[in-house]
């Protein structure tokens, strides 16, 4: 096989059998703080590759997209080949890490609703943190696609959570990463381990990567009991979060709109002079029993040129809304 | 045999229609809820969707009954050739489901309109329009989204293949802003597809189908309407 990419902890080989899928190989190797600390643990990649499969599995059952396919060896995942991001998504249930030294905030404070940050994927410039519209207008990104993840993220982590939880485990932050296959369609990418999330017991506890960060603890014994925990968990009882999908519709630009203008007019008469002018449309809220893909959105289009709205006259847009 | 008049939920044209049409010798209206399959229109000889308020309006005029199934069989009747007379509601139905060029936009003046209008029949002749070449018509309008709309090629096509029977006219047939009721592009009060056998208007030619109503001039498009159903 082929090695296709090399990066700090995995590689990226070739599939012999398919041109649409690559090995992901995950090697013992653990870094910290951009590569500064670095060493090799015997076994860890084994146990971040099983960690990674039993959470992917996970994700997929309940409709998240994803670019897993199965395991392929005790070290390597096959998966959909994809053209990862430049910006990866961190989600924060609860102060912990970099946020804490950012913002000089007590470690352990509660998010609600959890925060959701953007970082570019640059290690000479340390991964730094991103803005929208920086992401946006550096073009690295779309506003969609950044809505499209953070939406998937909030999703990702309400079952993650809700899984941790029947093993008595809290988790805290994690990180991902998503990529776009030929077809366009775009799935959680990377993996999800023990070296790509924040996980305590309830007595505080790390099983985490912070063990190797701080040298506080082993980090095997911990993954291995990460392992074991999820193997006793009960996915099914998880039950499907629902989404919410916004779609405005709106008359398209130069075409009169006598509900608007009657408005406008109405307006005036209050006293409020500076309203020049006032254009009436619809908002549609969707409720959906999935989470949201690729392919969902498709549909919200389809679903538009069929009902939502009249090509002829109306403009439609779909929002992604995070509705605690 | 005889004439398919759709009823939808929300349409209250349906006896109008059917009354008026029975004016005429030789026809046979009669009613089709929009719940009934599709393949109760395959021995029709015409289809009328009558005016009201399908679906109460909902999102669109017209835009929910135009998904309804019944419409696919209104699709294969269209296609057929045969006649389908599409009157107000039916009008903005048959736009909704592109069985019919453009939209209808709310009124200019945002109001629900009911009034008496004149109608300038085109000069050059349509299936709908024999006998009634050029003249001036006097049927009534009622809707608050009778404004018709569509792309500039649309527009184009349509006039030049003469597929605007009826436009909103003066008392002495000429076609000005002032006798523009709704705000129509081109004062369109209704329009014809490509093949001549689709006709949406705004006007409800039941509704001046009797001397007793005020106008028998509707009357005369129902009758081409009767004659394209027997031809068929």
């Amino acid at each position: 096989m082929k090695v296709l990419h090399e990066g700090k902890v995995k590689r990226v080989l070739s599939d012999p059998n398919s041109p649409n899928h690559i090995i992901l190989e995950f090697t013992d190797i653990v870094t910290a703080g951009d590569g500064e600390k670095k060493e090799t643990i015997g076994g860890k990649g084994k146990l971040a590759c099983e960690t990674s499969d039993i959470l992917f599995t996970f994700l997929e059952s309940k409709g998240i997209k994803t670019h897993f396919d199965k395991r392929f060896d005790e070290n390597q995942l096959r998966c959909k080949k994809v053209k990862i991001f430049p910006v990866e998504v961190v989600c924060r249930n609860v102060a912990a890490g970099s946020f804490c030294r950012r913002y000089d905030i007590e470690r352990g404070e509660i998010f609600s609703p959890p925060i959701v940050e953007f970082f570019l994927k640059d290690d000479k410039l340390h991964d730094p943190l991103i803005t929208r519209n920086a992401a946006v207008v550096m073009g690295l990104v779309t506003h969609e696609e950044l809505a499209f993840m953070e939406n998937v993220t909030r999703s990702v982590n309400y079952y993650l959570c809700q899984l941790f939880k029947q093993v008595d485990l809290s988790l805290i932050d994690f990180k991902l990463e998503f990529g776009r296959t030929d077809e366009g369609q775009i799935l959680v990418a990377d993996e999800i381990s023990g070296d790509t999330m924040r996980l305590w017991t309830l007595t505080g506890e790390s099983i985490d990567k912070d063990l190797f960060r701080e040298a506080s603890g082993d980090l095997i014994e911990a993954y291995a009991t990460l392992v074991e925990h999820l193997k006793k968990a009960t996915p099914k009882e998880i039950p499907i979060k629902k989404e919410r999908i916004r779609v405005i519709v709106m008359p398209k630009q130069g075409l009169k709109n006598p509900p608007g203008e009657v408005t406008r007019k109405a307006l005036t008469r209050l006293g409020f002079e500076s309203v020049n002018d006032v254009r009436v449309g619809k908002v549609y809220d969707i409720e959906l029993s999935h989470p949201i893909t690729s392919e969902i959105l498709e549909h919200l289009r389809a679903m538009n040129l069929k009902l939502l709205s009249n090509p002829v006259a109306e403009e439609a847009k779909v929002g992604l809304l995070v509705w605690e | 045999m005889g004439i398919a008049v759709i009823r939808f939920p929300g349409t209250n044209n349906e006896y109008d229609v059917i009354r008026a049409l029975s004016l005429i010798p030789g026809t046979e209206p009669y009613l089709v809820n929009s719940n009934e399959s599709p393949s109760v229109l395959k021995d029709a000889t015409g289809i009328v969707i009558p005016g009201g308020f399908s679906y109460g309006d909902y999102l669109r005029a017209g835009a929910v009954a135009s998904i309804e199934e019944i419409l696919d069989g209104v699709r294969t009747f269209a296609n057929d050739g045969k006649p389908v007379l599409g009157i107000c509601n039916g009008f903005q139905i048959l736009t909704e489901a592109k069985l019919l060029p453009g939209t209808l936009l709310p009124n200019e003046s945002a109001r629900f309109i009911c009034k008496w209008v004149y109608l300038k029949v085109s000069e050059s002749p349509t299936p709908y329009t024999e006998g009634l070449e050029g003249l001036v018509l006097r049927i009534p309008i009622a809707h608050a989204e009778g404004n018709y709309h569509c792309s500039e090629s649309e527009m184009r096509a349509l006039v030049d293949s003469n597929r605007i029977p009826f436009r909103y006219c003066d008392s002495d047939g000429n076609i000005v802003p002032e006798a523009n009721p709704n705000g129509s592009q081109e004062n369109i009060a209704g329009v014809l597809n490509e093949k001549g056998n689709v006709l949406g208007m705004m006007p409800h030619p039941e509704r001046a189908s009797r001397a007793i109503l005020g106008s028998e001039d509707g009357l005369a498009i129902l009758e081409n309407f009767a004659r394209l159903t027997m031809e068929a």
